[in-house]
């Protein structure tokens, strides 16, 4: 009788900038393709639906090592992730991620952040960085650190307006990431200056 | 012995199309038919037991049917129905899909208008109206219907061929630092979050700032 | 985007998001609602529209919803297609953090039940009851978009 598939090993997510990726060691069987299927398990499947769980149909059959649960993983709970393998006829056990996973837990990076002076306008092109993400971008006079301004950008679209400069002055920028559905916030970006077009006599 | 059976196939691709909530009945003809063939239209409340028959729409040849007058409550959802009849044949009746003119309707882009000085432009923005029964009707704006409404406002700047965004809530936008003597291109798009309804951008208002004294 | 709003539900005022719960039930609305063949019956708006509902009785039938749809909704509603259930899977999980949220409510005592609300969520159970379950179950699914834009 065939010996049983090992089941596959060291399943882990990556999970930045809430793109969730589900991950294991491949299983090794020496002049076979072995292939995977992942399955998933929401609170509520644990909780009211008899711990049922649900096929990810992109990642049923693969070959590869990795699948994007990305559009699953869609609430604030707690998630339960499964792998088996299978060679042929042959199957393996289920391997099941160590603890649950919630996507509170994502990782979020600083925006990609641009600072442009046009003219006296100070405008900011940030990375579009999907539907969930806003930005905290906070602006401020070179050495008016206590005088900071705040915009808030639901929605990027390539260059924001942020305000009009006096002329001749240095403004700084930084901007955070802030997602709602977790209700965290990334660290800050590097600070950027621009310098206005002009110069102070402009104002007089 | 058998009766003989003449059916009609059916009417097509069944559906409300909806501008600020005009809500119009389409439908193509059923396959293969020449001219003559007329039609009958019915609608229903969802949830409320009876179809109603729509009297204006009755034994008609074009393929259409205004019923935005009897959908205009926004808090019920609709089904409407249509049927082919020609010589003495007629079609099954044949239903769209339910129909939320909350959420199927399509917003048209925001009016705009736009004036400029010698350094700034100002844009005044206004939603359309909800589709009314007559003119006089009261007019309701969208932003009665949505008030989650926003707009998004691009101001493109001819002679660097710079584009600028702008998301405000109220209606009225001032720029102002511009370069005197200076073409400006401005378009507008209408956005609402939830639920999630976004207008085409309107076409471009260009002006020029006034040119320096 | 997934921006959050502060919903006020008389004297509660909860921040939350319902985008994803729409975006999930916009994609399978048609499917869902085409399984729907009883055009007489509503779930959630018969007699009375949910519209009707006073201010200070929001809360508690929202309560009471969120309940329903998580208790006695979602799970009979699994369908041969995949993509399907993994959209209803999402509302559900989604109706579970969003339920955590109304509990705030509850806790402060801003989430009362009148006569009006209490009467207003027997006649929906009562239309649920009136159906088989998996009928119910499916047409109050389709009915989400009447919960949603009631609620927001």
């Amino acid at each position: 009788e065939d010996a049983l598939l090992p089941a596959p090993q060291n399943i882990s997510i990556l999970s930045t900038n809430m793109k969730h990726f589900l991950t294991w060691s491949p299983v090794i069987i020496q002049g076979e393709t072995v292939r995977y299927s992942v399955q998933f398990q929401g609170e509520y499947e644990r909780e009211y639906a008899n711990e049922s769980w649900i096929p990810i149909s992109e990642c049923s059959l693969i070959t590869g090592t990795v699948c994007n649960i990305t559009e699953d993983i869609s609430a604030t709970v707690a998630y339960n992730l499964r792998v088996r393998a299978d060679v042929g006829p042959r199957r393996s056990e289920w391997g099941t991620l160590k603890g649950l996973f919630n996507r509170v837990t994502t990782s979020l990076t600083p925006p990609l952040m641009k600072v442009i002076a046009d003219g006296y306008h100070l405008l900011v092109e940030l990375e579009d960085m999907g539907p969930a993400f806003q930005f905290r971008v906070l602006y401020w006079k070179k050495a008016q650190e206590r005088r900071v301004q705040q915009k808030v950008v639901k929605e990027v679209r390539s260059v924001v307006h942020l305000d009009t400069m006096e002329a001749g002055a240095e403004y700084c920028v930084r901007a955070q990431t802030h997602v709602e559905a977790i209700n965290r916030s990334s660290s800050f970006s590097q600070t950027q200056c621009v310098r206005a077009q002009g110069d102070k006599s402009m104002w007089l | 012995s058998g009766e003989l059976y003449c059916s009609l196939l059916n009417p097509r691709n069944v559906r409300f199309e909806s501008v600020n909530m005009k809500n119009v009945l389409h439908w193509s003809a059923p396959e293969g038919t020449g001219n003559g063939i007329l039609y009958k239209v019915k609608y229903s409340v969802y949830g409320v037991g009876k179809w109603i028959r729509k009297p204006e729409c009755r034994n008609i040849n074009r393929t259409w049917c205004d019923l935005s007058s009897e959908t205009s409550d926004y808090e019920e959802q609709y089904y409407a129905s249509v049927k082919a009849f020609l010589n003495g044949m007629f079609s099954d009746w044949v239903e769209t899909t339910r129909f939320n003119p909350l959420t199927d309707t399509k917003i048209d882009p925001p009016m705009l208008s736009v004036s400029s000085t010698e350094k700034s432009i100002s844009i005044i923005l206004t939603a359309p109206a909800k589709w009314k029964n007559s003119p006089e009707e009261e007019s309701i704006s969208l932003l009665q219907v949505y008030p989650g409404l926003q707009y998004n406002v691009s101001v493109l700047n001819k002679k660097t061929k710079k584009r600028w965004f702008f998301s405000i809530s109220n209606h009225t936008l001032v720029v102002p630092w511009l370069e005197p003597g200076t073409a400006y291109c401005v378009s507008a798009q209408i956005h609402v979050t939830t639920p999630l309804l976004d207008s085409d951008f309107t076409k471009e208002h260009c002006i020029a700032t006034l040119k320096d004294k | 985007t997934a921006g959050n709003r502060i919903f006020h539900f008389g004297a509660c005022r909860v921040s939350m998001s319902m985008t994803e719960i729409r975006a999930g039930f916009t994609a399978i609305k048609a499917n869902i609602q085409a399984r729907d063949p009883i055009r007489t019956l509503s779930i959630l708006s018969y007699p009375h529209s949910l519209h009707k509902v006073k201010s200070s009785d929001r809360c508690c039938i929202t309560h009471h919803l969120f309940n329903f749809y998580v208790d006695r909704v979602f799970k009979h509603c699994k369908t041969e297609d995949s993509y399907v259930n993994r959209k209803i899977s999402s509302i559900a999980n989604s109706f579970l953090s969003v339920r955590r949220k109304l509990r705030q409510c509850n806790e402060h005592n801003q989430c009362m039940c009148g006569q009006e609300s209490t009467e207003k969520f027997k006649q929906i159970l009562a239309n649920y009851e009136g159906l088989n379950v998996t009928s119910a179950a499916m047409k109050s699914l389709g009915e989400l978009d009447i919960l949603l834009d009631w609620m927001e």
